[in-house]
């Protein structure tokens, strides 16, 4: 299967070859330990094009300054620069006039903003009383799951696990039989990084929603292919990062319904947040500033909106249709060989393929596949709790982008079978 | 053969890996205790019998990667049948080998030398330090069953001179 094939459906509406594309990502073309860099860790954060970096670079040579506060010139284009990065993102993850958006440094500020928010008190109230329920999935990542078990600690709220079954997979009878009258949060994954599993989360989030739950979806491991429409969601808050859609690192975004939103405790109170204050009180801006406090990485957020607009001049589709062939090359190379058991084996809408080798640890597999330039993750992906639950340890996980290629899946697969007869 | 190949996972650490000695449990252990590496999930425990300042017998269990099984199991036919002060000696070169602060003394190491390669490979130090960590956790605690423990958590022993 040459490259060129699974690359053609990208040469028609942008009009970009795949070497074009992969231009644009000078850090590929390196050499590790001798071999050509395979860049196969897309899910712990992915790689950052040349138009990215160079709209970053425009803001920070022609436009800065900080944001809000100045009567200058440069600091209305920061403002305007910043706000627009706003709306560019708005339009990308599908907010309507019902939803805002509060930029953030990832996905675990805008979860903990979300979790601890609910907790705290806020306007002379907390959402969360004790004895209400909050209901996280198993698949989830610690930054969807630590911050909900504080949370329910401070609220004296109880934390309920929905497990997903023996192969990984979460089912909506079993979210029914959870739900009771007490429910007031469910917390989702839309897709889970440890194995690549992607749950039917509308239909999970439909159904707490139709029983008045507040909901929330981490989308980190959805935003650079299979990208979810708020607009079509029942979801009050949807959590994302820049650095896991082609964008910069310290960048993110939580967006809700913005009756939600209200309902939330800030967590950094200080400047920019505020409307007025005195030595003994303050009063607090309107959303999305209340959310916002402190000088934002506002070139950051720049990025990444570039990032958003990149994607969609690829093409959504195009990306989704290159990424999900490079996983299910993968799977089908990586289960022919002796003694590997591919994690999620139906997940064909996903970009990570996570498998564990009998007798073969993963710290072995990881470290023998970057000798040969290959760059894979090993461990628990922060989802330990997912992995005992389906009776596994730590996994080795690649993940794929739209600068991968069938070559890499190959060097990859070919890669695993030399560590089998290194070590078996 | 590529570096990492020739370095890390030369014949009689592969050996060790597939065939690790003293792998299993001691009817009834004077001294005992766990060791993990939480992010790569190595989890050890090792089990000593010691009568009279020697290591009468060594059983060592868990789940953990090749280096850290290898490691393991040379450590345990190293330190068989030996005085206790000479098994802390042997852990305090291995260790200063392991981060760097001493060149390996290979009459010294014998098999264990076969390991040396691990300490240009910063992330995988702890895996071959595992196994000397719950060694010396066991040997210095009064009670069997102590808390597990995590190598390079604790502070460095004092430097020492060379002979």
């Amino acid at each position: 299967m040459g490259d060129m094939h699974l690359f053609h459906h990208l040469t028609q509406p942008a009009g970009q070859t795949a070497s074009d594309v992969r231009a644009q990502f000078p850090v590929l073309a390196q050499r590790v330990h001798g071999a050509a860099l395979a860049y196969l860790d897309n899910a712990a954060t992915t790689q950052v094009p040349l138009p990215v970096l160079e709209a970053m670079r425009r803001f920070e040579t022609h436009d800065r300054a900080n944001i809000h506060r100045g009567v200058h010139t440069l600091s209305q284009r920061a403002t305007d620069a910043f706000e627009k990065a706003r709306s560019d993102l708005r339009r990308f993850i599908g907010a309507g006039a019902e939803h805002e958006l509060v930029l953030t440094s990832g996905t675990t500020e805008a979860l903990n903003l979300v979790a601890n928010g609910l907790s705290s008190a806020h306007a002379g109230q907390v959402f969360l009383q004790p004895g209400d329920e909050i209901i996280v999935s198993g698949l989830e990542h610690h930054a969807n799951l630590v911050p909900w078990q504080q949370a329910a600690r401070r609220s004296g709220a109880v934390l309920r696990i929905l497990l997903p079954d023996a192969q990984g997979q979460l089912h909506t009878e079993d979210l029914a039989q959870l739900l009771t009258p007490r429910t007031r949060v469910f917390a989702l994954t839309a897709c889970s990084n440890a194995t690549g599993e992607t749950p039917p989360y509308a239909e999970l989030l439909a159904m707490a929603a139709k029983a008045g739950v507040l909901t929330v979806l981490d989308a980190a491991q959805a935003v650079a292919h299979a990208i979810p429409n708020l607009s079509t969601l029942p979801c009050d808050f949807l959590a994302f990062s820049g650095h896991k859609m082609y964008g910069p690192m310290g960048t993110g975004a939580l967006v809700g319904r913005r009756s939600a939103l209200e309902r939330l405790a800030p967590l950094r109170y200080g400047g920019d947040m505020v409307e007025w204050v005195t030595y003994a009180d303050a009063g607090f801006a309107a959303l999305p500033s209340r959310l916002e406090g402190g000088t934002p990485n506002v070139a950051g957020a720049v990025g990444m909106a570039a990032a958003a607009n990149w994607i969609d001049q690829i093409g959504r589709d195009a990306i989704d249709a290159h990424v999900e062939a490079l996983r299910a090359q993968a799977a089908a190379g990586l289960a022919a060989l002796d003694g590997v058991t591919v994690l999620a084996p139906h997940s064909t809408h996903s970009a990570i393929v996570s498998f564990v080798v009998r007798g073969v640890h993963p710290h072995d597999i990881g470290t023998l596949l970057d000798e040969q330039g290959i760059a894979v993750r090993t461990g628990h992906h922060c989802a330990q709790p997912l992995l005992e639950h389906l009776g596994l340890g730590p996994t080795t996980r690649a993940s794929f982008a739209i600068y991968n290629t069938p070559q890499e899946v190959e060097r990859l697969i070919a890669g695993v079978a030399r560590v089998l007869e290194v070590l078996r | 053969m590529s570096t990492a190949e020739t370095d890390l996972y030369q014949e009689v650490v592969v050996e060790h890996k597939r065939t690790p000695r003293n792998f299993g449990h001691l009817a009834a252990p004077t001294h005992q205790a766990r060791g993990t590496n939480p992010q790569c999930g190595d989890d050890l425990r090792v089990e000593l019998d010691i009568q009279q300042g020697q290591v009468h017998d060594i059983r060592f269990n868990g789940q953990g990667c090749a280096i850290c099984i290898a490691s393991a199991s040379m450590m345990s036919e190293a330190v068989k049948g030996h005085p206790v002060a000479d098994a802390e000696k042997l852990q305090q070169h291995f260790r200063a080998v392991m981060t760097g602060q001493s060149e390996p003394d290979a009459a010294y190491l014998g098999k264990l030398i076969s390991l040396a390669g691990v300490r240009r490979y910063p992330s995988r130090i702890k895996c071959a330090l595992l196994g000397w960590h719950a060694l010396m956790h066991a040997l210095h605690e009064a009670e069997p069953d102590a808390a597990p423990t995590t190598p390079l958590a604790n502070p460095s022993p004092p430097a020492q001179a060379q002979p």
